[in-house]
This record gives C-alpha cells, sequence and structure tokens, in this order.
C-alpha cells in the first residue's frame, strides 16, 4: 500500500466556457476505516483561484499553510493579487525544494487569468507530487481516483460548456469515479468558478 | 454474517469486491449455495473462497446422493474445515456456514484464518467485521423470531459498510428455514442511515457554532 492511499482523497479540476470547476470528495481515512466525512481539501488562494489538494492529510494542510504564506508575502511585495499561473509555477517550485523528501501531494489548481483586453480567460493545472505541472485545456485529475476519474471525465466533458452544464458534468464525474474507488467518497463539494462569483454546492452521493 | 433465530438462520454479506483499492465489483453475491439448506458467507481471497466452496459443493451432492438424505449442516462445515486447515499455508480464507437441518434445526459455524471450527449463535466475518462486534454484543438477544434477526443482520451490515472502505454495495440476505430459503435484498440507496458525522457539536455554553464560511483568503 503506498503512502499516497493512507488517507485517501481526490480532486478534479475541469474548464468550460469562462468558467471553471473544481470539486473533491470529503473522506479521511486510516487506510480502510473511515475518519471524518467533512475533512476540505479545496482552498481558495484568491477570489478566482482554488486549489485542490488530494494525498497524505497531514501535507494536504501542511501544504495549503505554505502555500497561504507565500502568497501572502506575493501581495505584500508586489502589491497586486496573484495571477493562477503564477501561483501554478509558485506550487510547483514549491513542491520541487523537497524532491529527495517529497510532500505526498498532487495539486489541483482552477482559477480566471485576467487577459490584456480586461476579460478572464478560464485556467486549470495539476503537478505530480515533485512538482511537474501539468497545463490542460480540458481537465485535470488527482487523488486515489484518478484513474476512473481519467475514464470517466474523458466519456463525458467537452469542449464551451455554460457554468450549470458544467456543475452537472463535473458531479457526475467525480460521483461515478469515486464510486468505483474504496478510498474516495463519503461525501463530494463542487465549487463553480465564474468571472463575478463563486457556487459552492455540496452533494449527496453513496457513503460506503 | 450469520445469524440463529427460533426457526432458521439469516445469513447476510455486502456486495464489494476490491482489487486493491478499486472496486472490480459493486454487485457481489457473496452468500453461497453449497446445498438446499446451507449457505456460506464467503471472505478473504475471492478465488480462494470460491474454490473451496465449489469443491464442498461437489462434496455435498455425492453425500445426499449415496446417504438419501440432506447433509447435517455440522458435515458442511467440517468439510470445509478439512480444506481450510489442511490447506491453511495456501489459502486466505474467512467463512462462515450455516443452515438449517432436520436433527438439529438451525446452526452457524465460523471457520476462521486458521482452520478452526467454532459453532455460534451468531458469526461475522470480513475487513467490515472488526468494526462492529461492540454493535453486535450490545445487540443481539436470545429467542428472536424472523423479522428481528432480519433487522440486526441489516444494522450491523450498514454500519460495517459505512465505515469500512472495502464494504460496502448493496446488502444481501438469505432466510434459510425447514421451509426453503428466501432470497432478501436491500440496495444501497435504503440502507439503514446512521449518525454520518457533518453536524457539529454545540459548544458547552449552548450556542451552536456556526457553520465555517469559505470565504478568500485576506489581501490587501
Amino acid at each position: 500500500m503506498s503512502i499516497m492511499d493512507q488517507n485517501g482523497g481526490s480532486v478534479i479540476a475541469m474548464v468550460g466556457k469562462d468558467c471553471v470547476a473544481i470539486a473533491s470528495d470529503l473522506r479521511l481515512g486510516n487506510q480502510a476505516l473511515g475518519v471524518s466525512s467533512n475533512f476540505q481539501k479545496i482552498f481558495p488562494v484568491t477570489d478566482r483561484i482554488y486549489l485542490g489538494l488530494p494525498g497524505l492529510a497531514t501535507d494536504v494542510t501542511t501544504l495549503k499553510e505554505r502555500f497561504r504564506f507565500r502568497v501572502n508575502m506575493y501581495t505584500i511585495k508586489e502589491e497586486r493579487e496573484i495571477e493562477p499561473e503564477t501561483f501554478a509555477h509558485l506550487v510547483s517550485s514549491t513542491l520541487y525544494e523537497h524532491r529527495f523528501g517529497p510532500y505526498f501531494c498532487e495539486p489541483v489548481m482552477a482559477g480566471l487569468s485576467k487577459t490584456p483586453s480586461g476579460g478572464y480567460k478560464p485556467f486549470i493545472a495539476a503537478t505530480d507530487l515533485i512538482g511537474c505541472l501539468n497545463f490542460a485545456k480540458d481537465f485535470v485529475v488527482a487523488g486515489t481516483a484518478s484513474e476512473k476519474l481519467f475514464g470517466v471525465a474523458e466519456g463525458l466533458w467537452e469542449p464551451d460548456l455554460e457554468p450549470e452544464d458544467l456543475f452537472e458534468t463535473i458531479s457526475q464525474t467525480l460521483m461515478n469515479a469515486v464510486d468505483r474507488d474504496a478510498y474516495s467518497g463519503w461525501g463530494c463539494v463542487v465549487h463553480v468558478l465564474t468571472k463575478d462569483k463563486v457556487i459552492t454546492r455540496t452533494l449527496k452521493g453513496r457513503m460506503d | 454474517m450469520a445469524v440463529q433465530f427460533t426457526d432458521g438462520v439469516v445469513v447476510g454479506a455486502d456486495s464489494r469486491t476490491t482489487m486493491g483499492s478499486y472496486i472490480a465489483n459493486r454487485v457481489t453475491d457473496k452468500l453461497t449455495h453449497v446445498h438446499d439448506r446451507v449457505y456460506c458467507c464467503r471472505s478473504g481471497s475471492a478465488a480462494d473462497t470460491q474454490a473451496v466452496a465449489d469443491i464442498v459443493h461437489q462434496h455435498l451432492q455425492l453425500y445426499s446422493q449415496v446417504s438419501g438424505a440432506p447433509p447435517p449442516v455440522h458435515t458442511a462445515a467440517s468439510i470445509f474445515q478439512k480444506l481450510c486447515y489442511e490447506n491453511k499455508d495456501a489459502l486466505s480464507a474467512g467463512i462462515i456456514v450455516a443452515g438449517w437441518d432436520k436433527e438439529v434445526g438451525p446452526s452457524v459455524y465460523n471457520i476462521p484464518l486458521g482452520g478452526g471450527l467454532f459453532r455460534q449463535p451468531w458469526a461475522i466475518g470480513g475487513s467490515g467485521s472488526t468494526y462492529v462486534y461492540g454493535y453486535c454484543d450490545a445487540t443481539y438477544k436470545e429467542g428472536c423470531g424472523r423479522d428481528e434477526t432480519v433487522n440486526f443482520v441489516k444494522n450491523t451490515l450498514a454500519l460495517a459498510m459505512s465505515r469500512d472502505g472495502s464494504s460496502g454495495g448493496v446488502i444481501r440476505m438469505c432466510v434459510i428455514t425447514e421451509e426453503g430459503v428466501e432470497r432478501l435484498f436491500v440496495p444501497g440507496n435504503e440502507l439503514p442511515q446512521f449518525w454520518q458525522g457533518s453536524e457539529v457539536l454545540p459548544n458547552p455554553k449552548g450556542k451552536a457554532v456556526p457553520e465555517p464560511q469559505v470565504v478568500p483568503m485576506v489581501v490587501e
């Protein structure tokens, strides 16, 4: 059993038309024993960037605090909010600092980046546990149910989904993938980001 | 698990088969017929338990042809025990044998990993069983009827399926009596519900702690 399977959990992010969605399950386990059905894995970094952290729970908590510190320092020095692509590189370099003793997390990011014309472009990215960046155009997945998430997302995703349709697609992808994984599930949460608001919904799913 | 009651036994199981963390089958039938009034619950390696159950099934078919009568549950359990004990180094099989016969009535036999044979009024097994020993000890009563026993099995399985990652899916039960075998099915969305743990305890002053708001980090 790998260290990444100790606590369980999965995260997915998807791109839509002028919107992004990021979703995760809520399980925290001790190998097969489920311990909490309320364990948050997705954290807001700024108004327009959300970070999902599946993997070993202690590293989820530690990394969230490390990134909070580093983003605050960025904001103080730069006197502006960090952009999603810059934040992704910040995540990558933070993880690579521990190349030979890594954090057991595979971060997933979703956000809306400013364009020169003043609009917002959807952005998603993911890294592996040592910081290799993946800028996908459609969806990114991580966690114990990642292979199942790949399968369902590949089948259900299509480009240019409106926020309400993107919510349905990402929800079905996550719910059906975690139902095939023994270490993910126990409830799900979905955040849909558009240029002026974030809608967060908690889904009712199988609790086994 | 299997539980004896006045007129028969109730055997029950969840329906999840896992390969590591992947759920290979979410609608498995772990209650296996080895004779008309003798069923077994299989836990451990699926291949090992299926192979052993098939061999016992063959033995019992021969037994009933040769003797002209259905086999006693003790006989079926002893054949299981012989296979599990003599091949203990190679097998990973936890089996519960339960059924009804004319001489003894209902009986439940537990055959855990080493291949010992234990007759018990109720028996639980599998990875999820560890979480429900306390519930079973506290709830089991002798002299129950069919419906109370079915409820006991259903509640126990639901609790184990909720906590154990390697258990889940649907509940399958068989009620075995002199008259016959009745198969029962409880789908996943009709499982008994217990405390799910998302409520927050109120603080000692009696006021409920408010739900934490998800707000962006403070940015100047």
